[in-house]
């Protein structure tokens, strides 16, 4: 099920924005993004393991963004921005692949996880990686569509493991 | 998209070895698929029929989802072939990723290239 209101925070306060950028839907662009947002949060505390988890996620969304938000159109632009909200930091990735796109997000489309024992066999095509890689990389992944503007936030947060991981 | 991608193929005792350099996306997908060609052409040349292909992803640095379909395809095609696939010179976090999407269930990982050549010697 699409969520359609903005995600909150546990830590109470006022979010800061750290960073909003935009890049054109071209293929490959995701490594801009993860690079720049990277840079944005490397001194708030995450571990490199947590670091490392985020760039994933990062440039997995914006690929899909690119990809299936804006179909590879260059003029259409991703969206990020990169804000910190207490022990928080989100990022938010928005394309204009309205209310598909955040079907998809969700696997409406295709609700089977991918499974590498299917894959192996020929049940399951080999890809389709992209939002199970996203789901276990952060700590929390929202989606929210607004007309044709659809939203994945994703959310890590700062000074401690998640998921029982060793950091 | 112009690949970074790049493949050497070698053979040692019982093995073809795949080492790879750059980005391991969907650009790679001729590459990967060449060098797996070669890599099990070349050992056959040699004589033997490699029973192990080893992923060196030591200079590798970046793996997408699209690169974890492509190697999941490399994967099916040596389990179609009888032949084992181990992989070395990942990162932390790729292993992780390894782990996380099962891979690691099906590909054995070394640190290194020596150690996973020394390994299949025994």
């Amino acid at each position: 099920m699409t969520q359609v209101a903005r995600p909150t925070p546990g830590a109470p306060g006022t979010p800061r924005r750290l960073d909003a950028f935009t890049l054109a839907s071209e293929p490959g662009n995701e490594r801009l993004a993860l690079a720049r947002v990277a840079g944005t949060v490397k001194d708030l505390g995450l571990s490199e393991a947590r670091l490392e988890r985020l760039k994933t996620a990062v440039a997995e969304a914006t690929m899909n963004a690119i990809e299936h938000g804006n179909g590879n159109r260059a003029e259409i632009p991703v969206e990020i921005e990169v804000t910190q909200d207490g022990d928080d930091i989100i990022v938010a990735i928005s394309d204009q692949g309205g209310q598909a796109q955040a079907e998809a997000a969700h696997g409406e489309g295709d609700p089977e996880e991918p499974d590498l024992l299917k894959k192996l066999d020929g049940e399951q095509t080999p890809r389709g990686w992209g939002l199970f890689l996203i789901r276990n990389m952060v700590d929390a992944m929202n989606v929210t569509t607004d007309g044709q503007r659809h939203t994945i936030w994703l959310t890590m947060r700062t000074g401690g493991a998640a998921h029982g991981e060793h950091v | 998209m112009a690949s970074t991608c790049e493949a050497t193929t070698r053979v040692v005792p019982g093995a073809a070895v795949i080492e790879l350099s750059g980005e391991v996306d969907g650009s790679a997908a001729a590459v990967l698929t060449a060098a797996y060609q070669n890599a099990v052409n070349e050992a056959t040349d040699n004589g033997s029929t490699p029973s192990t292909v080893v992923l060196d992803f030591g200079a590798v640095d970046y793996i997408n989802s699209t690169g974890i379909a492509l190697i999941v395809s490399v994967l099916a095609r040596a389990r179609a072939e009888r032949r084992k696939v181990v992989a070395c010179g990942l990162s932390a976090h790729y292993r992780e990723i390894f782990d996380i999407t099962r891979l690691s269930d099906f590909i054995e990982l070394f640190p290194d290239l020596d150690e996973a050549i020394n390994q299949l010697a025994h």
